[in-house]
């Protein structure tokens, strides 16, 4: 008992503290909708991933930046190791705060609806960035940003088509199930890719370059190594496969072909080395959409509700090595 | 040993009222379940054009050896009725350092022992940090370690700035892909450690010291154990081997992936434990009963794949598998299973000196020594709820 009272004293000061400082906060803007919002500065609320991978990096950076050039105050609240809890009392805290909006990249699709009608009853636009929820209620949100990933996974598709007109064996190395970034990848390549090509498994590697390794080389022994293709949702698990080939004696590229999602600087390096095959850019650099729309929204003007990013795809080595150089990522 | 030699079913009877011998069983049953798959499950083949052996067993043994080192400092610091939930963040830290460092050194087998030196070292003074917290401030272990495992992530990040640093040097690769006569050299690096480690313990009276801190540390004081210096030795050690333990496993790939590397590994390392049959209550360990836990979990984590269990579906199946051994190494259960003689079983096991009752009735009623620890228990966890609130805010 001893030990834990200050404790418990120290959370309710700061639950206290909090509660004085969102309370004051809200008594200070007034009402903002007639105090003329274009001299205040505006200030949005980041529920983010936090570092999860290169792209990720990129992706939160820009956003940073761009909203900083455009001289709004943002927020930046990561998730503690991809815990969506710790997104929803992020979430929560930013409603409570009154901030003038919220952009989100939520950890997991589901479980949205109810912090999301929060949101909406205190008038607060929510912009998804990269990632959308589930089920998609469009009413719930203002806008979705994000790269298309049913488009992306289908070029990786008709690239492999291309690649195989005779088939073969191919395994996927997914990300954590239940993302509908991880459904979407997956939508768009099992609806495109041609039934002579095989599915001899597919598993998740949790975007883990070190699980991919294991996975894949437990993959390639229960199946002799008679796999010619690998889809890795993202660049991370596509450079441990490309390790289990290595290591099996085969040679990536050539023995077996792999193709990434994401297109970091990494995975580029890899590409104009040949050891990957095939790397479908995931733009991250959206910083300068995410503001305008933000800045719409809060002016109360229309705006569109789903707005694709614009990707490329890379597919063979000469084509990485122009793109290196100006990489960001 | 002048004594007739016990036939093997006498030394099966011995072996079994071990608590990890079901996890041999389970063991060998996953192996089994491969073999049926596909026949050729256990077979050890040279590799035509890397030249080394080449097969599941190999992987298996290879994958286990960041589980075994982090299983191994786990098993002695939970028998000193601790815990150290930071094991997967120290082995975060101890990756990062060295791949950061890598990362601009040279590619020399110097840089090499430079960056396992500093992931080591700085993994040391991690569990010197939490060594010094639970022995001479007295904190909890459970939120101690609680702290160091937010904390360490989030100075792995800080070292890598926030990116999954990736680097080339073939020295440090070699730890995790090298052979030494075709066997994993992190396989041997790591069943050489534990060996160490179990001759340090078992043939000095270090191993007895710890158990008796464990099963009841005022009796252990009146007979004069410091408790100080071994609760120090145990989190420092731990925190080595997970240090080593995320070197393996950052080595293995040449990159530290800041958010991902040993995330949850310390559940993994007291799933072991439990699984070798040490008490989470503290006391009498096994070290043998972690390293079967270690190799199981590996065993499980690679069957899972290679019997391409969907990814959705891979948890519910690891967690039926360890719920089964753990049911089959309960007295209870068993007891139940053999029936009638069920009644004499728990009686020939004498049940130890510690405060475990007070555990499974903390309601029985107020008064005496049980009601402390009871509290304390309670203590801990409030604590922690508050811990992990105020690092959200």
């Amino acid at each position: 008992m001893r030990t834990f009272t200050p404790l418990r004293k120290i959370a309710a000061l700061a639950v206290t503290g909090m509660f004085a400082l969102s309370v004051s906060a809200c008594g200070a803007s007034g009402s903002p909708a007639d105090s003329g919002s274009a001299s205040e500065q505006l200030t949005v609320g980041f529920v983010a991933v936090g570092p999860e991978g290169g792209w990720r990096t990129a992706n939160e950076e820009n956003i940073k930046e761009a909203f900083k050039n455009a001289d709004i105050e943002l927020k930046y609240a990561p998730a503690t190791n991809g815990d969506q809890n710790s997104q929803i009392t992020a979430f929560t805290s930013f409603v409570d705060e009154g901030v003038d909006a919220i952009v989100l990249s939520a950890t997991e699709a589901t479980g949205w609806e109810s912090s999301l009608k929060k949101a909406q009853e205190a008038e607060i636009p929510v912009v998804l960035l990269d990632r959308g929820i589930e089920p998609n209620d469009e009413s719930l949100y203002t806008s979705l940003i994000a790269p298309d990933n049913v488009g992306i996974s289908t070029a990786a598709a008709e690239w492999a088509n291309k690649q195989f007109p005779d088939g073969g064996n191919y395994v996927v190395l997914e990300g954590p199930p239940g993302l509908s970034v991880v459904n979407d990848r997956n939508k768009g390549w099992d609806a495109t890719v041609e039934s002579s090509l095989k599915k001899v498994g597919s598993q998740s590697a949790n975007w883990s370059t070190e699980e991919a390794k294991s996975v894949f080389e437990t993959m390639l022994k229960s199946n002799n190594n008679d796999i010619q293709l690998v889809f890795a949702q993202n660049d991370e698990m596509g450079l441990g496969a490309v390790q289990a080939v290595e290591e099996a004696g085969l040679t990536p590229g050539k023995d077996v072909k792999i193709i990434t999602i994401d297109g970091t600087k990494n995975a580029l390096t890899a590409l104009a080395e040949g050891k990957l095959s095939f790397v479908a850019e995931y733009n991250p650099l959206f910083g300068e959409d995410a503001v305008n729309v933000v800045k719409k929204a809060v002016a109360g003007e229309s705006v569109e509700k789903n707005i694709v990013v614009k990707s490329v795809t890379f597919d063979s080595p000469e084509a990485a090595k122009a793109a290196l150089p100006d990489r960001k990522y | 040993m002048s004594a007739p030699a016990p036939g093997i079913g006498s030394r099966l009877k011995g072996l079994f009222s071990q608590q990890y011998a079901w996890g041999i069983v389970a063991l060998l049953l996953l192996l089994a379940v491969d073999v049926i798959k596909d026949p050729s499950y256990l077979a050890i083949t040279v590799n035509p054009t890397t030249g080394n052996l080449s097969g599941n067993l190999i992987d298996i043994l290879r994958q286990s050896a960041p589980v075994l080192m982090i299983a191994v400092g786990m098993t002695l610091v939970v028998a000193t009725r601790g815990i150290d939930l930071s094991v997967g963040s120290v082995m975060a830290v101890s990756g990062a350092v060295s791949m950061q460092f890598l990362s601009t050194a040279p590619n020399t087998a110097g840089s090499a022992f430079a960056a396992l030196g500093m992931g080591l070292g700085l993994a040391l003074v991690l569990g010197l940090v939490n060594g010094v917290l639970v022995a001479w401030v007295g904190l909890q272990p459970f939120i101690t370690t609680l702290v160091m495992m937010l904390a360490g992530r989030g100075i792995a990040r800080v070292i890598t700035g926030g990116q999954n640093t990736a680097a080339t040097n073939d020295a440090f690769r070699w730890i995790a892909n090298g052979t030494v006569l075709g066997f994993p050299v992190v396989f041997v690096i790591a069943a050489v450690l534990v060996a160490a480690v179990a001759v340090l313990v078992r043939r000095t009276a270090l191993g007895t010291m710890i158990e008796a801190l464990g099963i009841n540390p005022k009796a252990s004081r009146l007979i004069g154990i410091r408790p100080g210096g071994l609760l120090l030795s145990v989190y420092a050690l731990s925190a080595l081997l997970a240090g080593l333990g995320g070197v393996f496993a950052t080595a293995s790939v040449m990159t530290v992936e800041v958010s991902r590397t040993g995330l949850n590994s310390e559940l993994d390392a007291i799933l072991a434990v439990v699984v070798g049959g040490t008490s989470l209550a503290g006391g009498k360990f096994s070290l043998t009963g972690s390293v079967v836990g270690a190799l199981l979990i590996t065993t499980l984590d690679k069957t899972i794949v290679f019997l391409s269990i969907p990814s959705a579906a891979t948890p519910a199946f690891k967690a039926i598998v360890i719920v089964a051994v753990c049911l089959l190494q309960s007295e209870r259960v068993r007891g139940w299973l053999r029936g009638r003689r069920a009644g004499r079983a728990p009686a020939q096991r004498p049940t130890p000196p510690s405060p475990a009752p007070s555990h499974s009735s903390p309601v029985a009623g107020p008064g005496g020594e049980p009601a402390t620890s009871g509290s304390a228990g309670g203590a801990g966890t409030a604590g922690t709820d508050n811990d992990q609130k105020a690092v959200n805010a």
